[in-house]
C-alpha cells in the first residue's frame, strides 16, 4: 500500500519528473546541446579571428569571452527548451497537471542549468587549450556553477515571457542580457582573477558572495512570480 | 482618482514644479559657493545628484506599483508603473548627460567604463527594454502582468548591482553614506567633494534641488498618468463608436 505523500515530497517528485522528461527529450533529439555547442565554437573562432593579430590580447580577454560565449549560447538553450513546450503544446498539459506551477519553474531552471553546465564542461576544455589558462581550477568551476544558476534562473523567467510575445526569440537577448549583467560582471571579474598568475582572493571571495546573493534573489523572485507568467 | 480631481492636481503640481525649478536654479547659481578645486563646473553636481535621486525613486515607485498589480490586477497600478518607468528613464538620461558634461573637466573624459558608470548603462538598458516588452504584447491584461514581473526582476537586478559597486574601487565618488570611497576618490586627487559638501551652503542647495526635482517628478508622473487615462478613455470611446456603427 502506498503511503500518503507529504506536500513537499510530492512537489519534488513533480519537479524531478519534469527535469527527467527534459533530459530524456534531449537524449533523443540532442537539439539543444548540439546547437549550443556549435554556436559556442563559432563564437570562439569568430573572436579569435577578430583578435588574431594579437595573441596576448586574445589571452587577456579570454575570461570575458568565456562568459560572453556562455550567455549567448545560453539564450539559444533557453529559447529551445522553453519553446519546445509551446510548439508541441505540452505546456498546456503541464499547466493542467496537478503540479505547483512554481515547481515547473524550478524544474526548467534545473534542466536548463544542466544543459548549460554540460556546455561549460566542453568550453572549459576548449578555452584551456586555446588560451592556455587554468580554467579547470576548482574555484573557477565554482564561479561557473554559481553564475550559471543565476543566469538560468533569470533566463527561464524572461524566456517564459518572451516566447509568449509577438517578437518571440528576438526579444530575449534585449531583455535578458542587461538583467544578467550585474551577475556576469562579478563572475567575469572573479574568473579572470582566479586564472591570473597572482589571484587576489579578496576580490574572488567578494565576487562569489555577490553571485550567490544574485542567485538567491533572482531564484526567489522567479519562484514566486513565475505562476503569473503562465496563467491562461 | 476621478478626472476632474486629477486635472486640478496636475495644474497645481505643474505650477509648483515650475516655481521650485526656478528656486533651485537660483540657489545653484546665486547661493551655492564656488567649489575649491573644480570651480563653477561643480554646479552641475546639484542637477546630477537631484536627477539621480529622482531616478531611483521613480524605479522604486514602479516596483511597488508592479507588485501591487500582481497582488490586485487593476489597471491603475499598471498605469502608475508605466508612467513611473517612463519618467524615471528621462531622469536617468539627464543624470548621465549631466554626469558626462561634468566628467569631461573632472576626469578629462566624457565617459569611463568604471563599475558605477557601467551600472548606469545597464540600468538604462534594462528599463528601456521594458518598453520593448510592453510593445510586443497586445493583450492588455497580459501586458500588465508581464510588465509587473519584469519591473520587479529588473529592480532586484539593479539593486544587486548597486550593492556590488560599493565593493569595487571606482573613479566615481559616493555622496550618500559612503565615506570610504569618497575618501579614496579625494586621495586619488580625482575629486574634492567630501570636504566641499561639509560646507553648509552646498548642503542646503543640494537639499533644495532634491526637493524640487522630487516635485518635478511628481508633476510629470501625474501628467503621464493623466495622459494614459485619456488614452484609455479614447480607446473605450472608439470601441463604442465602432460597436454603434456596426449595430446601426
Amino acid at each position: 500500500m502506498a503511503r500518503p505523500k507529504s506536500a513537499t515530497s510530492s512537489f519534488w517528485t513533480a519537479v524531478w519528473s519534469i527535469v527527467w522528461k527534459d533530459l530524456r527529450i534531449e537524449q533523443h533529439t540532442r537539439q539543444t546541446m548540439s546547437v549550443m555547442l556549435m554556436f559556442s565554437l563559432v563564437v570562439v573562432v569568430m573572436f579569435n579571428f577578430a583578435l588574431s593579430t594579437d595573441l596576448d590580447a586574445a589571452r587577456q580577454v579570454s575570461t570575458g569571452l568565456l562568459w560572453a560565449t556562455i550567455i549567448l549560447a545560453g539564450t539559444l538553450g533557453l529559447n529551445r527548451s522553453l519553446s519546445i513546450e509551446r510548439e508541441n503544446q505540452t505546456i498546456d498539459a503541464l499547466l493542467i497537471a496537478p503540479v505547483d506551477r512554481r515547481g515547473i519553474y524550478l524544474a526548467k531552471v534545473i534542466s536548463v542549468t544542466i544543459f548549460t553546465l554540460l556546455l561549460e564542461v566542453a568550453l572549459v576544455f576548449i578555452f584551456t587549450i586555446f588560451f592556455n589558462k587554468p580554467f579547470w581550477q576548482p574555484a573557477a568551476l565554482l564561479v561557473l556553477f554559481l553564475g550559471t544558476i543565476g543566469y538560468v534562473a533569470a533566463g527561464v523567467l524572461i524566456t517564459s515571457m518572451t516566447i509568449q510575445t509577438r517578437s518571440r526569440e528576438v526579444l530575449l537577448p534585449i531583455l535578458l542580457l542587461p538583467i544578467v549583467l550585474p551577475l556576469i560582471l562579478p563572475a567575469a571579474i572573479a574568473t579572470a582573477e582566479i586564472v591570473s598568475l597572482q589571484p587576489q582572493m579578496d576580490t574572488v571571495n567578494s565576487s562569489i558572495s555577490l553571485i550567490a546573493a544574485y542567485d538567491l534573489a533572482i531564484l526567489a523572485v522567479g519562484f514566486f512570480s513565475y505562476p503569473f507568467l503562465v496563467e491562461s | 482618482m476621478n478626472m476632474t480631481r486629477l486635472n486640478r492636481t496636475v495644474t497645481i503640481l505643474n505650477v509648483l514644479a515650475f516655481l521650485s525649478l526656478l528656486v533651485s536654479i537660483g540657489f545653484i547659481f546665486l547661493y551655492a559657493p564656488i567649489e575649491r578645486s573644480m570651480g563653477n563646473v561643480q554646479r552641475i553636481f546639484y542637477f546630477h545628484v537631484g536627477t539621480a535621486w529622482v531616478g531611483s525613486i521613480a524605479f522604486f515607485v514602479a516596483l511597488v506599483a508592479g507588485a501591487l498589480y500582481l497582488w490586485r490586477p487593476q489597471r491603475r497600478w499598471d498605469t502608475i508603473a508605466l508612467s513611473s518607468v517612463e519618467v524615471g528613464l528621462v531622469f536617468l538620461t539627464v543624470t548621465t548627460a549631466a554626469g558626462s558634461v561634468w566628467g569631461k573637466p573632472a576626469w578629462n573624459t566624457w565617459w569611463e567604463w568604471s563599475p558605477r558608470l557601467t551600472l548606469i548603462t545597464i540600468a538604462w538598458l534594462v528599463y528601456a527594454a521594458y518598453f520593448m516588452l510592453r510593445g510586443a504584447i497586445e493583450d492588455e491584461e497580459k501586458r500588465g502582468r508581464f510588465a509587473a514581473v519584469y519591473v520587479i526582476v529588473s529592480f532586484v537586478s539593479i539593486i544587486l548591482a548597486y550593492v556590488s559597486i560599493r565593493i569595487w574601487r571606482d573613479i566615481h565618488p559616493v555622496v550618500f553614506g559612503g565615506t570610504l570611497e569618497s575618501a579614496q576618490g579625494a586621495e586619488q586627487g580625482l575629486q574634492d567633494i567630501a570636504p566641499g559638501l561639509a560646507s553648509m551652503r552646498m548642503g542646503i542647495t543640494l537639499t533644495v534641488n532634491v526637493v524640487s526635482f522630487s516635485l518635478i517628478y511628481l508633476a510629470w508622473l501625474m501628467n503621464r498618468i493623466r495622459l494614459q487615462m485619456l488614452k484609455d478613455e479614447v480607446t473605450t470611446l472608439k470601441m463604442r463608436v465602432a460597436a454603434r456603427l456596426q449595430g446601426g
